[in-house]
């Protein structure tokens, strides 16, 4: 407060119109486009490296560690077989549903969408229920269910998901990750004598290697 | 002819009902006009000059009308870049050059809006309030000189009918408060009928003082009173009546700092919550309508209305020259005015785009004949505008008016971009404790020294 | 429930008590629409003699954020008020519960978005006693730094809004070009604009670089003088000081007994500041004064208000001090990449412009903390809406409301 009344408010007048006259600050926007920090990070981006390919290498980690769930990742395994997905469910199956393509016009091509027939999912609930629904033993569980089917059927992956509450692409990972664990039932079990000779067969091709190179390289 | 037969028979069916109604247009056309001319136009001209007082009286009422809509769109405009330009914003840029066609466009804007009104409004009055408060707004207009003879209506009691009149724009926001059925509304309402009765009373007391000096009520009177140098106007006889009306007409035209009635961080929009459309834009305008009256009432009262503040003929008559007259009579060219209106504007333009072109380099011809012609016209305008400020005092005074008026209109806006709001009972105990004493005692000063200085013989 | 459609009634909407039809003008349902659950809410939905109730929020142009206060006025009078929480609500504690330690960061740092860096920064120290990290020298100083130049611009900001609410148009403005100087700045060094995500727990996420030391050493340059200059469109305006002063009065005792923290309880005239009372980070070291307003027992608006004005000068000096003095050295401490600390609690607490700021945690070593709870200053300092407002006019509740400076963004959490 000044001790003159109304000083104050004239000096305040004083102060805008001063301001009337100095260069303002608006950005003319969209004649000019405000900077952005280098370091900004709010975009997402895939780099490449030094030959032009692709640096991701599809580990989905990022998809795992997005805090607001606006990164999904999805694709095929390299053999075109099953379909693995990390992200929110509901958004990407309303946008690849079958028949959300076809109103689109779109051939649905995707073989990883076909059908798998009808199975008793009876032992993965056990399974499931032994280990307490619990997704961090996921590797006993798949062991039970290949020990119980022989092999990882899809449908038995998908109960095992809804069951624990995993993403697919979790139980899929994990499944993946392991040699002893297999996708598809074993081949066809010949008979023991045809296996017997193939395997004497093979070693024989062995030892003829080991001649012809003489010796087995030493490590 | 073949050519003229053959595009006849091209013309399509409307084209045929169109062409000889065209031809009709031409030939009754001249008749009709001349009909008007010999018949028609005495006729109205008699009535016209029987009936003077109406006559002008409708004149008035339509040119005012017509001038308030313009005059709300610049101060609107002003508004929103002189508060951009003291917020270091840039404020409307979009419509032409520096968004000088902002406000026009958002009154269309507000023209295309849905008008609706609340159902639990009582709806006649709702909509009949902005058209009160718009209407008194622009009825004061109707005394106010905008130059000498340019007053709508020369009263000599023209300040009771302003006070009166101006008195009347609180019913209308008090009925639209009321009527909107919301709370906010009905604060606002209540809040501008509180402010504005209470600054109605320093207002006109901070007045009557100089009504004692000038000896009358009529403002055509009192404006002329003012003539001559600057120190002539009241301002300077009543430094503390002109001080208390400006507080006053703030606060009588709902502006910043006491613009309580609309306070957007309290009661959303106070009365004008609910308008929309047009009811709204009424009520805007009316209120930018007053910002105008209120700014020319202080010229015109204090500041020495469409006086200018030197005296052109003491200055000349100093240096002993003439005041002086430019008398045109473009009869004395004979043939050669159709030679000058034939070549001058030709020529001048070469000779203003010839120094463009050749000054700067890559200029198109055509571009540089357009800048000539441009500088052109705005240089005959600028010599037709100073031979009219010469030769007619009421454009000297209109200008003076309006340059006056517009600065104090930039004051209102200046104090919107500072200042915050007072509270409801500052605003009050402000009115009732000081600006009243104060204009009493401004009056009774004044009356005091009048009676002294008359018995000392002094005038 | 709307019931089903009779004969002789052509659409169900006819029966629905909640539509008021036009001849129904003055047939309302009483305000709440159930019976009073408490003796408190009889009691104020009972209306006297010349009272009614005006709902102020949560759409309202001046009730910072989406706060709504249903006030019960007499006239311009405010007789009783009763603030409504909650339009904000997020559950971000538990949102933080179910996301690893890393992610906590991100999720708490929308919390209060005037002062995002606090809200990181408190966690982070819980954290980081939890798994007993410690962090370089270099990353505290850096801490200190982009911390004290956030809450400059914070309390700018507040100096706009406080002006805002009471009808000022232009001095936003001019906070907001402080702060946008300030905020440049930061997303020079952390990336971000608004939500930094910088701190990290055992750091902070990128050294100082060149861009943000020749802004910041700019705007050093004239930061006081700008500062001054701000001001005074209103520390000297008669009308701005008249309506602050003697309003909201907030005595020693009252402020100790609802809780209130930060520039609220230094107003009222006691001297506690999380900096030095329970001090953290490198503060120690640094040279400030703790300002304090209100001694002589006035402790209303405009103390808070200049208070506020002080503590801006004391950032400025802690910036310059944190300037000379940076070490050298690392920004951040080696860590694993999946964290689980060892079973055990922690709560850190930071001082953030609107007071302490806490955070605790509970860990069950897992990689997701067990509990997550948030002390939010704001949510404290609101607590006096009800007894300052009462016996006001209704202009006065804005002033302060916003003299108390809340974020809904941590109150409604």
């Amino acid at each position: 407060m000044t001790t003159v009344p109304g000083m104050g408010l004239i000096r305040g007048m004083g102060l805008t119109l001063g301001r009337f006259f100095a260069p303002k600050a608006t950005i003319m926007w969209p004649e000019e486009e405000a900077d952005v920090a280098p370091r900004f990070r709010g975009r997402l981006q895939l780099l490449y490296d030094e030959y032009g390919t692709l640096k991701c290498e599809t580990c989905f980690q990022c998809a795992q560690a997005c805090p607001i769930e606006c990164i999904d990742m999805g694709g095929v395994d390299t053999r075109g077989r099953f379909h693995v997905h990390w992200g929110p469910p509901e958004t990407y199956g309303e946008r690849r549903e079958e028949s959300a393509m076809r109103r689109a016009g779109r051939p649905v091509a995707d073989p990883a969408f076909t059908r798998f027939d009808p199975m008793d999912v009876t032992p993965v609930n056990a399974i499931a229920e032994e280990h307490d629904y619990e997704p961090k033993d996921l590797l006993p569980m798949l062991e039970g269910i290949q020990a119980a089917y022989g092999y990882l059927p899809v449908a038995a992956l998908k109960q095992l998901s809804r069951q624990t509450g995993a993403w697919y692409a979790f139980v899929y990972g994990t499944a993946s990750s392991f040699n002893h664990l297999r996708f598809e039932p074993p081949a066809v079990t010949t008979a023991a004598p045809a296996g017997e000779a193939l395997r004497s067969a093979e070693a024989g091709y062995v030892s003829a290697l080991d001649a012809a190179l003489g010796g087995r390289p030493t490590r | 002819m073949t050519a003229i037969s053959r595009s006849l028979g091209n013309v399509t069916t409307a084209g045929r009902i169109v062409i000889p109604l065209l031809l009709l247009i031409l030939v009754v056309g001249p008749l009709v006009t001349v009909f008007l001319a010999t018949v028609i136009g005495p006729w109205v001209s008699g009535v016209v000059y029987s009936n003077l007082g109406i006559v002008r009286f409708v004149v008035a009422i339509t040119a005012i009308l017509l001038f308030s809509i313009p005059a709300a769109f610049i101060i609107i405009y002003m508004e929103l870049k002189v508060i951009a330009y003291m917020n270091l914003r840039v404020g409307p840029n979009r419509v032409l050059p520096a968004g000088a066609a902002h406000s026009v466009i958002a009154g269309l804007k507000v023209l295309t809006k849905e008008d609706f009104s609340p159902s639990s409004a009582d709806k006649t009055i709702f909509t009949w309030a902005p058209v009160m408060v718009f209407l008194t707004a622009v009825m004061t207009f109707m005394v106010i000189p905008f130059g000498p003879g340019l007053v709508g209506a020369p009263l000599n009691i023209g300040l009771l009918y302003l006070f009166a009149v101006g008195g009347m724009t609180v019913v209308g926001l008090l009925l639209a408060g009321w009527s909107s059925f919301n709370k906010y509304s009905l604060l606002g309402g209540l809040r501008s009928a509180a402010q504005v009765v209470s600054y109605e009373i320093p207002l006109t007391l901070s007045v009557v003082g100089l009504i004692l000096l000038a000896g009358t009520l009529s403002i055509d009177s009192i404006a002329r009173q003012q003539a001559g140098w600057f120190w002539d106007w009241f301002v300077f006889r009543q430094p503390l009546g002109a001080l208390i009306f400006f507080i006053a007409g703030v606060a009588e035209a709902n502006r910043t700092p006491f613009d309580l009635t609309e306070a957007d961080s309290e009661i959303v929009a106070g009365f004008a919550t609910e308008y929309s459309g047009m009811r709204f834009g009424f009520l805007f305008f009316a209120e930018y309508v007053n910002v105008f009256i209120m700014s020319a009432l202080i010229v015109t009262m204090f500041f020495g209305a469409w006086n200018a503040p030197v005296d052109l003929n003491a200055v000349l008559g100093y240096f002993h020259l003439a005041p002086f007259w430019v008398y045109l009579d473009p009869g004395q060219l004979g043939l050669g005015l159709l030679l000058v209106l034939a070549a001058v504007p030709l020529l001048a333009t070469l000779a203003l785009a010839a120094p463009v072109y050749m000054l700067r380099d890559n200029m198109p011809a055509w571009k540089a004949l357009l800048i000539g012609f441009v500088l052109f016209n705005a240089l005959l305008i600028g010599a037709l505008g100073l031979v009219a400020y010469i030769d007619w005092d009421w454009v000297a005074g209109l200008v003076w008016f309006m340059l006056k008026a517009f600065t104090f209109v930039f004051v209102f806006v200046w104090m919107r971009g500072t200042f915050p709001r007072v509270r409801i009972d500052q605003l009050m105990g402000f009115a009732w404790k000081w600006l009243l004493p104060a204009a009493l005692l401004n009056l009774f000063v004044t009356a005091f020294a009048i009676v002294i200085l008359k018995s000392a013989g002094v005038h | 429930m709307t019931a089903p459609a009779q004969p002789g009634h052509p659409h169900p909407s006819l029966d629905d008590p909640r539509i008021m039809l036009d001849g129904q003008i003055g047939q309302y349902e009483q305000v709440p629409p159930y019976p009073p659950r408490t003796e408190r809410e009889a009691e104020f939905y009972t209306l006297g003699d010349g009272e009614m109730f005006l709902n102020m929020g949560p759409q309202h142009p001046s009730t910072h954020g989406v706060l709504r206060v249903v006030l019960k006025i007499n006239g311009e009078r405010v007789v009783d008020l009763d603030p409504v929480l909650g339009y904000l609500h997020r559950g971000v504690e538990k949102l933080c519960e179910n996301s690893d330690y890393h992610h906590i960061i991100s999720q708490i740092d929308p919390l209060e978005y005037v002062s995002s860096l606090f809200m990181e920064w408190a966690p982070v120290m819980a954290f980081e006693q939890l798994m007993d990290v410690q962090v370089p020298r270099r990353a505290e100083y850096i801490r200190v730094l982009t911390g004290e130049l956030l809450r400059i611009a914070s309390h700018a900001l507040f100096q706009g809004w406080m002006a805002l609410d009471l009808g000022g148009l232009t001095p936003i403005l001019y906070s907001f070009i402080e702060r946008d100087e300030i905020v440049e700045m930061l997303a020079a060094v952390t990336g971000q604009r608004m939500l930094f995500n910088y701190f990290r727990i055992g750091g902070v996420n990128g050294d100082l670089n060149h861009e943000f030391m020749s802004r910041l050493g700019d705007w050093m340059s004239r930061a006081a003088v700008q500062h001054e200059a701000n001001i005074g469109l209103l520390n000297e305006n008669e009308i701005f000081v008249r309506r602050m002063r003697d309003i909201g009065r907030v005595d020693r005792d009252t402020a100790l007994r609802m809780g209130v923290t930060g520039p609220n309880i230094r107003a009222a005239g006691i001297p506690f500041d999380v900096r030095r009372a329970h001090p953290y980070s490198v503060y120690p070291e640094l040279e400030f004064n703790v300002p304090v307003r209100g001694s002589n027992g006035s402790g209303d608006s405009l103390d808070r208000y200049l208070l506020r004005l002080d503590e801006v000068r004391e950032s400025i000096r802690i910036i310059d001090q944190c300037l000379h003095n940076m070490p050298d050295g690392p920004v951040m401490a080696r860590l694993p990449r999946l964290l689980r600390p060892r079973p055990g609690r922690a709560w850190a607490a930071v001082e953030s412009p609107r007071g302490l700021f806490g955070t605790y945690v509970i860990s069950d070593g897992t990689d997701q903390p067990f509990r997550f709870r948030i002390h939010d200053p704001s949510f404290v300092n609101l607590q006096l809406v009800g007894m300052l407002m009462k016996d006001n006019l209704i202009a006065d509740t804005m002033a302060v409301m916003a003299s108390l400076d809340p974020v809904m963004g941590g109150i409604d959490k």
